[in-house]
Parts: C-alpha cells; structure tokens; sequence
C-alpha cells in the first residue's frame, strides 16, 4: 500500500466562494495578528521618544506604508464580516448552498466597500 | 498535516495519446488519470479523442465508450448507473460527483477525470476508501434500543421521522469527504462530513436510545471540531444533501445539551 500514489487534490479541486472566504478568514486571522502585535509595538515606540516613534510614523505615511494600512484595513474589514457570518452558521441558519453562495460574496464585496469607507474617513476617526 | 505537493511517487507524467479512428467531425479531448500498480511508474494523464456523435449523455457513458470501444485496461468502479450505488464517485471537471449522473455537457473545453481527491490510488480511478469505511463503522451505524418489542414495528411520529429527511438518502460514495480539505490534510482523524452526516442520522432518530453516548463520541477536537465550513462537501454533493449543516446540528447540540 506505500507504494500506491496519492490522487492529487488541491491541485485539481476547483475553488468555490465559500472555500475561498473560508481559506480567505484563516489567512486574514493571521494578519490580523501580526499587525495587532506591530501596532502595540509602535505604541510601546512612543515611550522611547520621538525618534523611534518617527521611523516608524514614517514608514507608514510611505507608499509601502499606505498599501500595508489599506491591507490591513481590509483584513480587519474581512474577518470581522466573516465572523458575523460564522455567527449565524453556529445559530445554524445560511447553510443553503444558495444563501451561503449569497452570504460569501457579500463579505467579499462588503469587505471592499467597508475599507474604501473606514480609508476615507480616517482623518475623522483619529 | 498540510501537504500542498504530491509526493514524488504521486507526480504525475504525460500518459499516452489515443487519436481518434472513427473519422468523426464531433471530437472531444478526455484527459484520464491512470496508474497501473503492475508497472511502479508514477502516474499519467492519458489522453483520449473520443467521437460525441456517438455517445451518450453522462460521464460514465464516455468512460464506458472508451472502455469498450478504445482502451479496455482502463479501471473504474460502476454498477448501477442511476445515482443510487455511489460506485462511479470520482472528480470531473475538478469536482466531485457521480460519472453516471453527470452529463458531459456540462463540462466546458477538455473532459479531465481524476480518481477522488487525496486517497491512495488502488488503479487509475479507484481510490481505497476503507479507511473511510473503519470511521463509518466507528460510529456504530445501526439502531440501538434495549427495549425489545417482539413483533411489533418502531412506532415514529410523522415529525420525527421528517427530521431523517436529506440524511437517509445518503449512499456513501465518499464525494462529500474527499473533497474536504479538512479530512485532506486530517483524514486519519477527523471523521469528515460523510461519517458525520451519518451519525447525525442516528443521533436525531427518535427511535434510537442511545443519542448520549452518540454525541459523546462524537464530540472530539479532530473528530468534530476539524469542520471550518469551508461548504466543499455540501457544494459537492450529487444527491443534493448538506452535511455541513448536519455537522453544524451536531456542534449545536453539543453546545446546548
């Protein structure tokens, strides 16, 4: 039996919406993370001074800087929206092939729309 | 494990090209995954024309034309051709289902076929699914009652027995599991959507007595909670079933009993 091959399997099986929000949530999960732990770092910067608080304000207000706010605008926009819909699929409603079809494109969609708002407001909200 | 590449054994070659012979106009390409454990080579991709002018509908006839009419060493597992055994389970057009209810028209450009996802190939399309079989039984399906009524049926009410409704009809042809990640990646110990399904059918029977043991049995981290909703089972499924939402059932009542 160790001599059979194994049938390929991801390479093969055809992506789905609700396989992509599914891979798309663990991923941005992980982000999130990662980028929580960064901004509690810069916050822990300011204690050292204005200089070290300075490198990073200016990494950030670089370009690299804006693609990664807006990269971590739209995962923190992702997860949260995923999250609601893991709500109801654990109070046991949207498991219809139809609605969770529906539901996964609106977090995709919702997801983009959400960053586009929270950018474009972030003068207000600081 | 997450394993995304096949091991080194598993890669698969270029296989053989059958041209057509017939002279027909109406040709199409199918790509057929083979293996022979005669030979020890790695897998390949063979490559049939096949004349549609003269082919049924569905999948299986073209498995069943080849067979008979281009190359008879091709292997598959059939019986019943109506959807009812779950023999001719396989992946076409890189989703799960049954060759003997899909129709080939419903596949776009070259026809590809592979065995079911991430299970040890035994030849060309059949893959071994006994370790599918031991989780199957793990879960005891069958009736467990001590009270003995002689002669007498199991009395359901008409609402209880609606609740086996789009579980029952499940045949076991292993669609739904095998193209789970989860049961991919933890195939060994996590139960995946189709055993799942099944012990929901005997956890939500009225007439079961044993529903407490069931649910404890059930209730383990990679046994159970290996299910992310990530929906494959459900999408694949050919007769239309929703294991992901059995599995959500049984999560619930976990978490409310």
């Amino acid at each position: 039996m160790n001599n059979n091959p194994l049938s390929p399997h991801i390479q093969i099986y055809n992506w789905h919406i609700s396989s992509l929000v599914s891979i798309s949530n663990r991923i941005t999960g992980v982000i999130n993370i990662l980028t929580l732990s960064l901004i509690c770092f810069w916050v822990c910067m300011l204690l050292l001074g204005n200089e070290s608080y300075e490198s990073i304000f200016n990494f950030l207000n670089s370009i690299f800087g804006k693609f990664f706010i807006i990269g971590f605008v739209w995962s923190y926009s992702f997860q949260i929206l995923s999250e609601i819909r893991h709500w109801f699929w654990d109070l046991g409603y949207g498991f219809e092939l139809k609605t969770s079809k529906i539901t996964g494109i609106l977090v995709i969609l919702g997801s983009i729309i959400m960053t586009i708002i929270i950018y474009s407001l972030r003068g207000f909200l600081i | 494990m997450v394993q995304i590449n096949l091991p080194k054994k598993s890669e698969i070659k270029k296989g053989h090209y059958y041209k057509d012979k017939t002279g027909s106009k109406n040709i199409r390409k199918v790509n057929i995954y083979r293996w022979d454990p005669a030979t020890g080579e790695n897998p390949r991709i063979d490559t049939y024309e096949v004349d549609m002018d003269n082919c049924p509908s569905k999948v299986l006839d073209l498995l069943n034309k080849i067979k008979n009419e281009i190359d008879p060493s091709l292997a598959y597992r059939r019986s019943c051709a109506h959807g009812v055994c779950g023999s001719c389970a396989m992946n076409m057009d890189g989703k799960n289902g049954l060759a003997c209810t899909k129709p080939h028209s419903e596949i776009n450009g070259d026809i590809n076929i592979y065995p079911l996802p991430h299970l040890k190939v035994l030849k060309d399309l059949i893959g071994d699914l006994s370790t599918l079989y031991k989780q199957y039984e793990s879960v005891q399906p069958w009736l467990k009652t001590t009270k003995r009524i002689d002669d007498t049926e199991h009395h359901q009410s008409k609402e209880d027995r609606s609740k086996l409704d789009g579980l029952y009809e499940c045949i076991m042809c292993a669609c739904c599991s095998t193209s789970c990640p989860s049961y991919w990646w933890n195939g060994e110990k996590y139960l995946g959507p189709a055993v799942l399904l099944q012990a929901y059918r005997w956890i939500i029977d009225s007439r079961d007595e044993d529903r407490k043991e069931r649910l404890k049995k059930v209730a383990d981290e990679l046994k159970l909670y290996r299910c992310h909703t990530i929906m494959n089972c459900t999408n694949a499924c050919p007769k239309g079933l929703n294991p992901a939402k059995a599995i959500a059932s049984i999560k619930k009542m976990l978490a409310t009993s």
